[in-house]
């Protein structure tokens, strides 16, 4: 037998030595429960000098006017549809809030993204966040100064989604890999490679008809449904500035 | 508890491993994955200070990492494992400082990280085909980018902290 790596000596010597530490893990526990709160906020404050600059803001934001082209024509297509049978509360992406990526693990155990902006700045969880060509994730939680967004490739990510060529519901699962699962609620699936992917006409945890993907290859034989592989039309490991839009 | 805990500067050195997990360079990674700072961090310091500071050590990094995380699983068992386990290792038996030694240790307790981690995917639902190699290549990867930056920086993270606290 070794000698005991223990504090030796009584117990209140013990106690003694190692109530600081203690604290110190209360404190960090206090840490764990408000994600983060000191040490993102502390992250983004040290590196303000290196965020990226406004040149691909500017790219940025004529991408987004081609989003916003493609959404126009989808909003169309709703609005035609659903004139007639009843008033649809309009949902939009309205004055979202630009902000800057200052943390990105697209890969790995979190596949995630910290924005430069927080509370102060009016984001709040559950929050939508769009990169140019379409959604990229949602608002996990919020600091002061930070938010962290679960990007819709990470594992156990699930969002509803719609085909509108099809007009049929699935739900968007992560998988950890660069393609999202689309899982199908209905058996007979007529959706086919190359369709679009967007957000539910319908949505209220999103806004609707935001494109989010495409169609890339179809599993009829996925039990208990039938299942397909998507391309997300934004590549969240290459952007530097996103949107982000409350409900 | 030998005596590492005492000098802040030492433990101040652990506030970089959050800091340097969050700007996660992209140019030290292997197959998109970066390495496991916290394993790189507490790996020499449980060996230098023992079990009792590597459990403590373990617990407080597990719990900033997983607040800076997405997700419900938790980093916080295993690295209190890890320092425990080290910490050991580094108190019997003659000091651990070969690189092959380093690299070694940090490849297990980087895969055994990856597997817990795994393990609580699987309890969460996330149970498809595609997900497990996802799981299967981030753990691989992982692993051994740690495991070989590991003689490097532990190397020197030894070095340094042996010299402040002298046997």
């Amino acid at each position: 037998m070794g000698s005991s790596p223990w504090p030796q000596g009584t117990n209140t010597r013990s106690l003694k030595r190692i109530w600081p530490w203690l604290v110190l893990l209360g404190v960090l526990g206090m840490v764990r429960w408000s994600k983060g709160v000191g040490f993102a906020d502390a992250y983004a404050l040290i590196s303000r000098p290196f965020w990226p600059g406004p040149a691909q803001k500017e790219w940025i934001q004529s991408a987004q006017q081609r989003q916003d082209a493609s959404r126009l024509q989808l909003l169309e297509a709703d609005n035609a549809r659903l004139r007639g049978l009843l008033s649809l509360d309009q949902q939009g992406l309205g004055d979202g809030i630009s902000a800057a990526v200052i943390s990105r693990t697209p890969d790995g155990w979190w596949q995630q993204i910290v924005l430069g902006k927080g509370l102060l700045d009016g984001i709040s969880k559950g929050d939508a966040v769009t990169g140019p060509g379409g959604l990229i994730g949602r608002v996990q939680s919020v600091t002061p100064a930070t938010s962290l967004v679960r990007l819709l490739t990470a594992p156990g990510s699930r969002v509803g989604v719609w085909v509108p060529r099809t007009r049929q519901h699935a739900l968007l699962v992560g998988m950890g890999t660069a393609r999202p699962q689309l899982e199908f609620l209905d058996k007979d699936v007529k959706v086919r490679p190359g369709d679009l992917v967007s957000t539910s006409p319908a949505s209220t945890l999103l806004p609707a008809n935001l494109p989010v993907a495409i169609v890339q290859s179809l599993n009829p034989r996925g039990v208990p449904a039938p299942t397909a592989l998507v391309q997300l039309i934004a590549q969240p490991d290459a952007i530097d500035w996103v949107q982000v839009t409350g409900r | 508890m030998g005596r590492l805990h005492r000098q802040p500067i030492c433990v101040a050195s652990g506030l970089l491993v959050p800091l340097i997990s969050l700007a996660a360079p992209a140019w030290l990674s292997l197959g998109g994955m970066t390495p496991s700072w916290a394993v790189l961090w507490l790996l020499p310091w449980s060996l230098v200070d023992g079990p009792v500071s590597g459990v403590l050590a373990g617990a407080a990094l597990g719990l900033v990492l997983d607040g800076l995380s997405v997700g419900d699983a938790t980093q916080v068992p295993v690295l209190m494992l890890l320092g425990w386990w080290w910490g050991r290792l580094g108190r019997h038996g003659r000091p651990i400082q070969r690189s092959l030694n380093l690299g070694l240790l940090a490849w297990i307790g980087t895969m055994l990280l990856g597997f817990s981690l795994w393990a609580q995917l699987l309890i969460q639902g996330v149970d498809a085909p595609l997900a497990q190699a996802f799981a299967l290549h981030t753990c691989l990867a992982q692993s051994l980018i740690t495991g070989l930056l590991a003689p490097m920086i532990g190397s020197w993270q030894l070095l340094i902290w042996r010299r402040r606290i002298p046997a």
